[in-house]
């Protein structure tokens, strides 16, 4: 892994950049001077740049076979050397091993901790960074969060019910689309079915908007009672809320919500949103 | 007309803010420590901090003819780190001592863990022990429920409600707290939050009683003019000077008094400005600029 991952970096280099790289991962052999690493660590930015990867597709059916899992086309060339210097210390013992990648994280600026988010993927024992994983959650900075919110599996991997319901919630606050949200079908939860429909019933007092896709999430668990809270959303103005409720409305089973779909798919102008409703509608005969 | 912002970052404004603040009647306010906007690494971080709430800062609202108080806690985004909150929890016990100290917080939940909940209940012991109210932050996520659990504990805890102040509230969650003995802040904030209409329609519902209104201004965007706004809104919307006055003077005035470290009588009168003064050899004024002095 660590080769082809090496091999997209240089096709991607400048021939200073590069020399620079080399001379980093030379620093990686032991023993290791911390210092060292996490000045290279940062310094990536400076001498990789921040260009995104973007696979061609000989790389992407490479990749894929390796990590089907892990998106890595949005990454920085500056976060792809950053990982790489991260696998490359795994020699050394475990504890130092711990506590070093967790330096970089923790002396990190946001970038630095971005790319630390996605790398993360990468890394031997992993599980072990949960902590600073979940921390990641508690920041205010959007661009750190989409880091481990958005096109990142670790979280629905690893993450507990409850963190992984805070960082879903964290994110409608911060209108992020729930389909960036790796992994989220699989951790639907009731808990998580109640926060959302919570929150929306908090911003519809304020009478504020309410993210569109907020029912993906809400509908999966809810209780039969409060399907009807869905239908209102089905006639709104705006298609995208349209379709996000046509979508949800595929986790009802009730007589009364395939008869909202079906009287919708009467009036309804948009394809993408009347493909929404025949989806559902054939989810609900199964 | 007096205002008391009983909730505003100070640390993150400028002087200019200051300026406008007393210029609109500001005489009084309250300064919670709270999270710096990304994680501290060390206690000695919130040493500095704490220092700074209680020298500096205070010294700094002085020069514009505002009283300053502070609020000592551990905040509940940082009660997440274990490494870093026994340090702040065992400094406490110093600085909830020191003059100026009105109130335990910003405590409360963020997420809902069990290290926040762990440190929420050893600060409402601590905050009995030192016979200081507390101040409650509610969560922006899962807001409802983190109110109802807020409350919950601070009635299983046997802290007394009528010394706890319930911050950030709601529509939904305003009631929840009136129907306890506890007291409800409101954040005015330019988009999140509680904004000035939606606060009016409250006041006409809800009355002034265990009410106050903050603008937690800090260095997101925020306006730590909200409170006089807000009080020139309820003005033209036939709120009367009474109700008024009791929310965004009386109220804050009282519940921080029960600290004893804030005395009523004291605070009603502005502080004369003497901006040739020093704090530690360090002056709000810059070259060539005439200080203002009061007599």
């Amino acid at each position: 892994m660590i080769d082809l991952l090496t091999e997209i970096l240089r096709a991607r280099t400048s021939s200073p950049g590069w020399t620079w790289f080399q001379a980093a991962c030379r620093r990686t052999a032991a023993p290791v001077d911390p210092n060292w690493l996490l000045g290279n660590y940062a310094g990536a930015s400076v001498r990789l740049g921040k260009k995104a990867l973007t696979l061609d597709p000989g790389e992407t059916r490479r990749w894929n076979s390796l990590r089907p899992d892990l998106p890595i086309d949005h990454w920085g060339l500056d976060e792809l050397g950053r990982a790489i210097l991260l696998l490359k210390i795994f020699h050394l013992p475990p504890d130092e091993y711990f506590e070093t990648v967790l330096e970089c994280y923790e002396q990190g600026d946001s970038r630095e901790q971005q790319s630390w988010l996605r790398g993360l993927n990468l890394l031997p024992g992993r599980g072990r960074f949960l902590d600073a994983a979940i921390d990641a959650c508690r920041t205010n900075i959007v661009p750190l969060l989409e880091a481990i919110a958005c096109e990142n599996p670790y979280p629905a991997a690893h993450f507990p019910e409850l963190n992984f319901n805070q960082m879903v919630l964290k994110s409608l606050f911060n209108a992020i689309r729930m389909d960036r949200i790796l992994g989220l079908e699989s951790r639907f939860n009731s808990e998580l079915s109640r926060m959302a429909d919570d929150y929306a019933s908090e911003r519809e007092a304020a009478g504020r908007d309410v993210p569109p896709d907020i029912w993906w999430v809400v509908a999966p668990r809810i209780t039969p009672d409060r399907i009807g809270r869905i239908y209102p959303y089905l006639q709104q103005g705006n298609s995208r809320y349209r379709y996000w409720a046509a979508r949800s409305l595929g986790y009802a089973r009730d007589e009364r919500s395939r008869l909202e779909l079906e009287q919708r798919r009467g009036i309804e102008s948009e394809d993408r949103v009347l493909a929404a409703i025949d989806a559902s509608l054939a989810k609900m005969v199964q | 007309m007096k205002i008391f912002d009983p909730h505003i970052h100070m640390t993150s404004r400028t002087t200019d803010d200051y300026a406008a603040m007393a210029q609109n009647g500001i005489l009084a306010i309250v300064e919670p420590s709270f999270w710096l906007g990304q994680p501290r690494t060390n206690v000695g971080s919130f040493i500095d901090y704490f220092n700074s709430l209680l020298g500096w800062e205070r010294f700094r609202a002085s020069q514009f003819g505002i009283r300053h108080f502070c609020t000592i806690g551990l905040n509940p985004k940082e009660a997440n780190n274990p490494k870093l909150s026994e340090e702040v929890l065992s400094l406490l016990p110093r600085y909830l001592q020191k003059d100026g100290v009105v109130a335990v917080g910003e405590i409360g939940y963020d997420d809902q863990t069990d290290a926040e909940e762990r440190i929420f209940a050893s600060q409402l012991e601590l905050a009995m022990e030192m016979d200081l109210p507390v101040l409650v932050h509610t969560p922006h996520r899962d807001k409802k429920r983190g109110t109802i659990r807020s409350l919950d504990l601070i009635r299983s805890a046997g802290f007394p409600e009528e010394r706890a102040l319930i911050d950030h509230n709601t529509e939904e969650t305003l009631p929840l707290v009136l129907d306890t003995g506890c007291w409800a802040g409101h954040t005015i904030y330019p988009h999140t939050k509680m904004d000035e209409v939606r606060m009016v329609k409250l006041v006409k519902e809800y009355g002034s009683e265990r009410i106050l209104i903050n603008s937690a201004a800090d260095w997101g965007i925020s306006d730590p003019l909200k409170v006089p706004k807000t009080t020139d809104l309820m003005l033209e919307s036939g709120i009367t000077l009474e109700t008024i006055r009791t929310i965004v003077w009386d109220n804050p005035a009282y519940f921080f008094s029960q600290s004893h470290r804030l005395d009523l009588a004291g605070i009603e009168a502005r502080p004369s400005i003497d901006q040739t003064e020093f704090y530690g050899g360090s002056t709000v004024l810059r070259g060539g600029q005439t200080p203002v002095i009061e007599t």
